[in-house]
């Protein structure tokens, strides 16, 4: 699958796993990597990204095994850009199972 | 080891001219991961292979940090220094006949890329050619110490080697040029070549430095200290230097009873040892070739050069190849060879050139 697009599809997890929970980086990856196929060490970097463009906000939250963590919060901008994404992406899976003569899954 | 990964990434965006809140920001949260995944018990492997490669991390980073902001400045002055070169050098000629030594100006130009575009031990290292030319020079042309002011050429290796090595192994690796200055200078201005030599055995008692058990180190230190006493006296009391050569008997036998049959130190594995022996043979045949042309072809002029050989040999075993970082080297040759042989200086100064061109091309 061609690497950009599967990042812009990683993005969107990101975003919508986050927006369930605030999470830390670590939780992060290990979320995804349990239920997609990922290269993990992509992960931080669009964490980063994303928080650069205002799409998460950060908070540090103290912690039992030693120097507090950095949990990752979506802002309102980022519940916006993540329901476009959803918008986009259903749509995309929509006319990719169209083509291939199946019914898209939408839920 | 997360210590090493988070330096190796430091190193990468300090490369990229990262700002330092975006460098301390980053490493903290690579810092965290790190942790976290040592607390799920993941091994250091693993991390490396969650965290990924420091060079890639920082390429994937690059977009979302902010670039120091004296770059520009520092640009600014890289790009103004050939022209204000020209105007010190034709303010030097025209106003004072100083054409000669004058073009030594441009020297600033690659002299203050190296400053401005490294931190601190990169330029120092990358400055070292330089600096020993320049005094090597003077000590040359002014008081007409060709020889032995080519000894200073022993600075660039032994400043990369203090720069780059660890204290522990420091004293180790310096040894054979501090050995080497110290026997060439009690030689050359007292007559000392015997048994001025012996400054050279600094090298094995160093080396023995790392055994383990106290009393073993105490045994063979001492058989060293019995050796060169019975030496210098069987030499000035009794008139019998060879004789005295019997007392390196003990040293020699206390080394073959410990398992070391080499004077060599600590010896890395696999093929790190390789590498250590091509730049040992590297060393020894610079040292030969420069004495050899010394002597039989009066070359203590021009013959240092091979001399440089030694850091360029270990920039290629031991660390990137880079051209920008060996072209320092090249250009001090080519400098003097064309200056020296066809009597050129006034056009040999532009190999100097040659490096920020080298390091504009492989940057770019």
């Amino acid at each position: 699958m061609n690497t950009q697009f599967k990042k812009g599809i990683v993005e969107m997890c990101i975003l919508s796993i986050i927006k369930q929970r605030d999470m830390y980086g670590y939780e992060v990856i290990e979320k995804l990597a349990t239920d997609i196929d990922v290269n993990e060490n992509t992960v931080y970097p669009i964490l980063r990204r994303l928080t650069s463009q205002g799409l998460f906000d950060t908070y540090m939250e103290q912690t039992n095994i030693g120097a507090p963590r950095k949990y990752y919060k979506v802002t309102d901008l980022g519940k916006e850009k993540l329901n476009e994404y959803e918008q986009e992406w259903k749509s995309f899976l929509k006319g990719v199972f169209k083509l291939l003569g199946g019914t898209a899954n939408e839920s | 080891m997360k210590a090493k990964y988070l330096e190796k990434l430091r190193d990468q965006l300090q490369d990229f001219q990262a700002s330092k809140a975006d460098i301390d920001e980053i490493l903290n949260d690579y810092g965290q991961l790190y942790d976290d995944a040592l607390a799920k018990g993941k091994s250091d492997e693993d991390i490396y292979q969650m965290l990924g490669e420091p060079r890639q991390v920082a390429y994937e980073l690059i977009d979302t940090i902010k670039i120091k902001q004296h770059k520009n400045k520092r640009n600014k002055i890289i790009a103004l220094m050939p022209f204000i070169s020209v105007i010190i050098f034709m303010i030097l000629g025209f106003g004072w006949d100083l054409w000669h030594p004058g073009w030594m100006v441009f020297l600033l130009i690659p002299m203050t890329a190296i400053v401005l575009n490294s931190n601190i031990k990169n330029a120092v290292i990358a400055l070292s050619p330089f600096v020993t030319t320049l005094v090597y020079l003077l000590l040359g042309f002014k008081y007409d110490l060709w020889h032995p002011g080519w000894l200073v050429f022993f600075f660039i290796p032994m400043i990369s080697i203090i720069l780059n090595t660890r204290l522990k192994e420091m004293f180790v690796a310096l040894s054979p040029f501090v050995a080497t200055i110290t026997f060439i200078l009690l030689g050359t201005y007292y007559d000392l070549w015997n048994p001025g030599w012996l400054v050279f055995l600094l090298i094995p008692m160093l080396g023995i430095l790392h055994t383990r058990k106290l009393w073993k180190l105490i045994v063979w230190e001492l058989s060293f200290v019995v050796a060169i006493a019975f030496y210098l006296y069987m030499g000035y009391v009794q008139g019998s230097w060879v004789l005295g050569i019997l007392g390196f008997i003990a040293p020699v036998a206390t080394s073959i009873m410990f398992g070391e049959y080499t004077f060599v130190w600590y010896m890395p594995k696999g093929p790190m040892r390789k590498k250590v022996y091509i730049l040992l043979s590297t060393i020894l045949s610079a040292i030969a070739i420069f004495v050899l042309l010394g002597l039989f072809a009066q070359g203590w002029v021009y013959a240092w050069q091979i001399f440089l050989i030694i850091p360029v040999a270990s920039i290629i075993l031991f660390d990137k190849f880079r051209v920008t970082a060996i072209m320092p080297f090249v250009a001090v040759i080519l400098f003097f060879s064309l200056g020296y042989f066809l009597n050129i200086f006034e056009w040999s100064w532009l190999a100097f050139l040659l490096i920020p061109m080298a390091a504009i091309i492989e940057n770019a």
